[in-house]
């Protein structure tokens, strides 16, 4: 019968251990957010690059876009609050 | 293990395994592993799309109609679990028959929310992450409960229902 409590536990284990990491893609050193260009000049420059913008949100001090690129394909990109220039993000695992 | 019978069918245990398999690695897998992440949710979703029909067409103990109780029922064989003289049974008993089905529907929806997730249309949308999270945390809380009572039924029957739902094998009725 202990063995129930040591396999039920294990699970619970497994599962709480996946808990811990809450990491995004890419950081950024920008500073107050006084010195940020506006999120607007952003989206005008992307959407005049031929994306189509369905989320804009801050991450790691970066601006953090969902948006469908000129090809078409789903992306999740980092920008850099002061210059707008993209950020570098990990590979997609 | 005396004369043990045959209750849980390969397809039950293999779609359970896989089911604890797929939810915990995509609870690990939320930052940072997106494209593992969507795999796993499909997984799970294969999982409920093949165990929804098989609790109609499959083996007795895999069926719905033979452990989804009415309420008034459930609601008795509580009052008989917390009074400590509830009987036993060889499939689920009745709570553990409701947790199936809330267990099933919560993968289901925590499911179906991550696909939208991933549509052109709804990708990065702020409203389905959170009901995508919400429904996630809901399903740890459904899984946390699901826990408590095997653990509680399998002191209180004295059998290793983490075992049973390995080999398929519990003790007799009678």
């Amino acid at each position: 019968m202990k063995n129930v409590v040591m396999m039920v536990s294990l699970l619970a284990g497994l599962l709480a251990g996946g808990s811990s990491s809450a990491t995004g893609l890419a950081t950024c050193d920008s500073g107050p957010k006084e010195s940020w260009q506006p999120q607007e000049k952003l989206e005008k420059m992307l959407v005049a690059k031929g994306w189509r913008i369905n989320r804009v949100k801050e991450d790691g001090g970066c601006y953090e876009v969902y948006a469908i690129n000129e090809k078409g394909q789903r992306v999740e990109a980092y920008f850099h609050p002061k210059t707008l220039e993209s950020v570098p993000t990990q590979p997609r695992r | 293990m005396e004369t043990a019978v045959k209750v849980w069918d390969p397809l039950v245990r293999i779609c359970h395994w896989t089911l604890v398999a797929s939810v915990a690695l995509a609870w690990a897998t939320q930052e940072g592993w997106g494209a593992w992440h969507e795999w796993i949710g499909y997984v799970s979703l294969a999982v409920v799309a093949v165990r929804l029909p098989w609790g109609f067409l499959g083996t007795a103990a895999a069926r719905f109609v033979m452990f989804v109780r009415p309420p008034g029922e459930t609601l008795a064989y509580a009052r008989r679990v917390l009074a400590g003289g509830e009987e036993r049974h060889l499939g689920h008993n009745p709570l553990g028959g409701w947790m199936i089905v809330l267990l099933l529907g919560n993968v289901l929806l925590v499911g179906l929310s991550g696909w939208l997730f991933t549509t052109d249309r709804y990708w990065g949308v702020k409203w389905v992450e959170d009901i995508h999270e919400g429904l996630s945390n809901s399903l740890m809380a459904l899984v946390a409960l699901h826990l408590a009572g095997v653990i509680f039924t399998s002191f209180r029957q004295r059998e290793n229902l983490v075992a049973a739902m390995l080999h398929g094998r519990k003790r007799p009725l009678h």
